[in-house]
């Protein structure tokens, strides 16, 4: 079966939980197999997806607004980028949107995008509406899910969408058109934008 | 060195008269071994009676690193291991002597030995749990047989009142191996098996034939390997290995009533006999615990590549944890280590106790030890280093796979007249001579990667490296890069570290930027993790981590290898994550946001001009492979720390770095993808991607239209080509292609030319995948009328770097795709089918 690796890039405001979704991610099905890493900002985890095995190399970002001018070093060449906010925060959902754009202007052109907002155990302080935050995601044609890490919700699910959405290593078929479509969103808006 | 010492000293003895010491007849002349000595000595430092853990502390207060007494239970059994480690807080350590069966071992370890001697004895070469290496005084060195009677009255202060010049051990070295690790056993380059008797009694030795012919199913494929390992047997020296067992055959008759001392002798000096006689490597006996080890005879290892192909155990094929064996270097196990060293730099600890964790290490640095080993080696005389290699390649599968694809590098680099040679030599030279013609540090280093990858190249198609390549099994294509790439490190970038960084010293002294960063460091100093972004309640490194710390990034400062630098980085991040762990809530996961600003913390409180250094070394010289995968994580967050420092603004909002390091950063981005030609180890995938070179330099010529086609293709105009016609395909225009133009063979960068500029182009497979339709619709020059090109042109990287360069200032900025080097495999793969399409419709 063949391995594929695929870099995922981790942003959002510090603090809305991004280490403790991969934390639950890899820590779940905890293999004693698979040599741990020696912490928490870079985990990895292979999951089988149809023929292949997927490998997410997980790099975790620094959210805080100081160390923002470094993340392009850490997105840069990422297959995919989970991007959190925390459903009690506004403010984060806020700073996601920043990301968004960043990852337009600066990030991989085919970067598949995954918006989570975090703590939905949390439900009784929401401030973001999980109706807006879907909206937001399917305009720019990004996944979208509430997570809780707490509780381990959704967590597997938006790795399972990513391993979806990677175009398949073979172009064939009618994923490669999906991935396609998905794939020239950016750069129209790209285009637009000059 | 003791163990070479000894052995130089044997090989005269037994020159003399080799009847000598088969069956320890003349045991009374021998000196008298570690063992031996402990044993006389054992009242001074394994104390019962009055003392008890408090006095022993108080004797051990302020005696050096390594001191040590042993507390003995009211039945005089050894209790606890009281160990002085010289750290600013607590200076005497306890370790928990315990006793399983017939077993002893300290609590912490899974390694066990029959008596408290061999413990101890152990435990001064190699520390295992320990923070030091035990420390043995030099009069015990001293003593002879003679005063064994004086002996029995002396107390702790005979055993700590030591000479304080440790160097005088090494006029008067200790006596031969220790007979309680059994097996010794030199390769040429100074590895040595310590196997552990206790060990082999649980486990049987299965493991250890098994280890030397690692391939999936031995069945398949042992003939072979054994046919080479006997060609390799004849091709060098006779060993006289067979004498050993001529002599350890008696030994194993006499065994309850032979000495330590004359068993112990190691194997490499025995007489002559003919080599292809089965070499059998047997424990020695050992009086002390021949009582526990009944039936060990059976415990053969056979060495020799017949016998081991009839025996192939099914065993266990590594040593299950938690038994651990030992691999240590020679430098390490001749002698205990001066003084100066107890408190080792980390690259020479026997930290992992993992086989081969160590083999490589002895070369990093030249640490006392290594100079050291350096010193005996020279004086070694040349016949008693030839049987040591003679010894090595004997049991060459003992070796691991690293070890013997660096023996052949070296060995090719060395060999006059070879492709590989020159090659090296004229890096070598180019690089010593040279290196001032760059503009820049990061230009010299990118110089030295392209050298590096090329070298990589050349050294795998030797038919040589093939054949032994083929000999290792079942490797992954990825492990095999790595092991190329340290190799190359080894006979390539060894040379020419320190000039390299001599250069880039010179490099950023003149462009100011160490200055700007000690500034901003004295600046920073003072803040608090929290000051520096990282949240409350997180853990710090205290002064003495942060000291194991600085010991860490000395050793990576003066490893070559920038695959070994980035290593030792991640035992530093790990030691960080550590101590953020400790006195911090249980169960609390750290990431980035914590892990940064502890990290920067912690490059802040260090050398950081140096640092810099080692951190551009290792960002340009790493195998862009790597770059992905952890290392390339923290050697990430290690260049975003320190360029977080160098561009802090106090007054300003922090949010922004200054263009100039906004700058730095995208042309370092740039530049590593443009490195990713990947190594293969089979000639057809390399020949698959020379036509994608050419075609799409081709398309180049016409403009660079590439990146426009971006975002005009769509998936309705995507050919449908399966993965099998591409491949058949391809083959054919493959062998066209190869008798049209053999020239191709002689310029291996270009085809990395085309691919890199692929890569750039088309970074990731969706890019490449949408490429054919442009190159179907302009058709573009047949592979014979680029031939007619200039290969100048063609050769010349600087084109390729002005590429991206030119786009950057331009209009297409928007348009740009992004370099992508972590999607480089499965750009790759597109595009050797990309190029089979063109052809295929032209």
């Amino acid at each position: 079966m063949a391995l594929r690796e695929l870099k995922v890039c981790l942003l959002g405001e510090t603090g809305v939980g991004k280490s403790s979704i991969v934390w639950r991610f890899v820590e779940d099905s905890f293999d004693p197999n698979i040599n741990p890493t020696i912490g928490a900002s870079f985990m990895t985890k292979t999951v089988q997806y149809q023929n292949e095995l997927h490998k997410f190399l997980i790099w975790d970002t620094a959210g805080q607004e100081r160390f923002r001018a470094l993340a392009p070093m850490y997105y840069r060449g990422s297959a995919a980028a989970i991007i959190v906010y925390d459903i009690t925060k506004e403010e984060s959902f806020q700073t996601l949107k920043n990301w968004v754009k960043e990852l337009r202007q600066h990030g991989p052109p085919n970067i598949v995008v995954a918006i989570a907002g975090n703590k939905c155990d949390l439900g009784d302080a929401r401030e973001v509406t999980e109706k807006d935050a879907k909206d937001f995601a399917d305009s720019i044609h990004a996944i979208f899910v509430e997570t809780s890490a707490k509780n381990a919700i959704n967590i597997n699910e938006v790795f399972r969408e990513i391993s979806q959405r990677i175009p398949v290593a073979e172009a064939s078929g009618a994923a490669a058109g999906k991935g396609f479509k998905l794939r020239r969103q950016p750069s129209d808006t790209r285009r637009s934008c000059c | 060195m003791r163990g070479l010492e000894d052995n130089k000293s044997d090989t005269a003895s037994s020159d003399r008269s080799p009847t000598e010491m088969p069956n320890g007849t003349e045991v009374a002349q021998k000196p008298l071994t570690l063992l031996d000595r402990l044993r006389l000595c054992q009242s001074a430092w394994a104390l019962g009676g009055p003392w008890d853990r408090d006095s022993i502390h108080t004797a051990l207060w302020g005696q050096q690193p390594g001191s040590f007494l042993v507390l003995l239970d009211s039945t005089s059994q050894p209790q606890l291991l009281c160990l002085s480690v010289g750290g600013n807080r607590e200076h005497v350590k306890d370790f928990p002597i315990q006793r399983s069966g017939a077993v002893f071992h300290l609590l912490e370890s899974h390694l066990g030995f029959s008596d408290l001697v061999q413990l101890v004895a152990y435990y001064s070469l190699s520390r295992d749990v320990l923070p030091v290496c035990l420390f043995i005084p030099q009069r015990v060195f001293n003593l002879t047989q003679e005063t064994d009677q004086d002996l029995s009255h002396l107390g702790p202060k005979f055993w700590l009142c030591l000479s304080s010049n440790p160097q005088q051990r090494n006029v008067t070295p200790p006596s031969t191996g220790l007979s309680m690790c059994s097996i010794q056993v030199t390769s040429a380059n100074g590895a040595l098996c310590v196997i552990n008797p206790l060990y082999l009694h649980e486990h049987g030795d299965s493991w250890l034939i098994e280890k030397r012919s690692p391939q999936s199913s031995p069945s398949s494929v042992s003939r072979p390997f054994a046919a080479r390992r006997e060609r390799r047997l004849s091709t060098t020296r006779p060993w006289k290995g067979a004498g050993l067992r001529d002599m350890r055959g008696p030994s194993l008759d006499h065994e309850s009533s032979t000495s330590p001392a004359a068993c112990s002798v190691p194997p490499r000096t025995r007489p002559n006999s003919s080599p292809s006689t089965p070499v059998v490597l047997r424990r020695a006996s050992q009086s002390s615990s021949s009582g526990s080890l009944k039936g060990r005879g059976q415990n053969r290892l056979s060495v020799d590549g017949e016998t081991s192909s009839e025996t192939t155990p099914v065993g266990s094929p590594v040593p299950q944890s938690p038994h651990r064996v030992s691999w240590i270097e020679d430098g390490i196990w001749l002698s205990p280590p001066p003084l100066t060293s107890l408190l080792q730099a980390p690259s020479h600890e026997l930290d992992s106790l993992s086989i081969s964790s160590l083999e490589e290490e002895s070369d990093s640095a030249p640490s006392p030890i290594h100079v050291h080993s350096q010193r005996f080696t020279l004086v070694l005389a040349d016949k008693v280093k030839n049987r040591l290699s003679a010894v090595g390649q004997a049991i060459g599968g003992l070796m691991s796979p690293q070890k013997r694809l660096n023996y052949k590098a070296q060995e090719l680099s060395e060999r006059k007249s070879g492709a590989f040679a020159e090659s090296v030599k004229a890096f070598v030279d180019k690089t010593l001579k040279g290196s001032s013609c760059c503009a820049s540090g990061s230009e010299l280093l990118q110089e030295v990667r392209t050298a590096l990858s090329s070298l990589r190249e050349i050294l795998l198609e030797s038919p040589e490296i093939q054949l032994l390549i083929d000999s290792l099994g079942d490797i992954s294509d990825l492990e095999l890069d790595g092991m190329l790439e340290l190799a190359i490190h080894k006979v390539a970038l060894k040379p020419v570290c320190a000039c390299l960084y001599a250069s880039l010293q010179d490099y950023r002294d003149r462009d100011g930027f160490i200055e700007r960063l000690k500034q901003n460091q004295h600046t920073m100093e003072g803040q608090k993790p929290e000051e520096l972004g990282g949240a409350m309640g997180v853990g710090l490194p205290d002064a003495m981590v942060l000291e194991k710390i600085q010991q860490r990034w000395d050793s990576m400062h003066e490893a070559y290898s920038p695959s070994k630098k980035v290593q030792i980085l991640l035992k530093v991040c790990k030691t960080i994550y550590h101590s953020m762990n400790t006195n911090s809530t249980p169960g609390a996961v750290y990431g980035a946001d914590d892990f940064l600003p502890c990290l920067t913390w912690v490059v802040l409180h260090s050398n950081i001009s140096t640092l810099q250094l080692d951190t551009d070394y290792m960002m340009e010289l790493l195998d862009p492979m790597l770059l992905q995968g952890e290392g390339g994580y923290y050697l990430t967050s290690l260049y975003g720390s320190l360029f977080h420092i160098s561009s802090f603004r106090p007054r300003l909002a922090a949010r922004q770095l200054s263009t100039e390091a906004q700058h730095s950063l995208s042309q370092w981005h740039r530049r590593r993808t443009l490195h990713c030609n990947r190594s293969r180890r089979t000639g057809n995938r390399r020949t698959i991607r020379r036509p994608a070179s050419r075609e799409v330099e081709a398309e180049s010529q016409d403009g660079a239209k590439l990146s426009d086609c971006s975002g005009e293709g769509s998936a309705a105009e995507l050919p449908s080509l399966s993965g099998e016609e591409t491949c058949e395909t391809s083959k054919e225009i493959l062998g066209l292609l190869r008798e049209e133009d053999d020239s191709w063979d002689e310029a291996p960068g270009e085809v990395r030319w085309g691919c890199d500029r692929l890569s750039e182009e088309g970074g990731d497979p969706q890019q490449s995948a949408e490429a054919p339709e442009t190159l179907r619709e302009k058709p573009t020059g047949s592979p014979k009328k680029e031939k007619e090109r200039p290969h100048s042109e063609l050769r010349s990287r600087d084109v390729l770097w002005t590429v991206p360069e030119d786009i950057s200032a331009g209009q297409l900025d928007k348009n740009k795709v992004t370099l992508d080097p972590d999607r480089w495999i499965d750009g790759e793969q597109k595009a050797s089918k990309l190029a089979t399409k063109c052809l295929y419709s032209a």
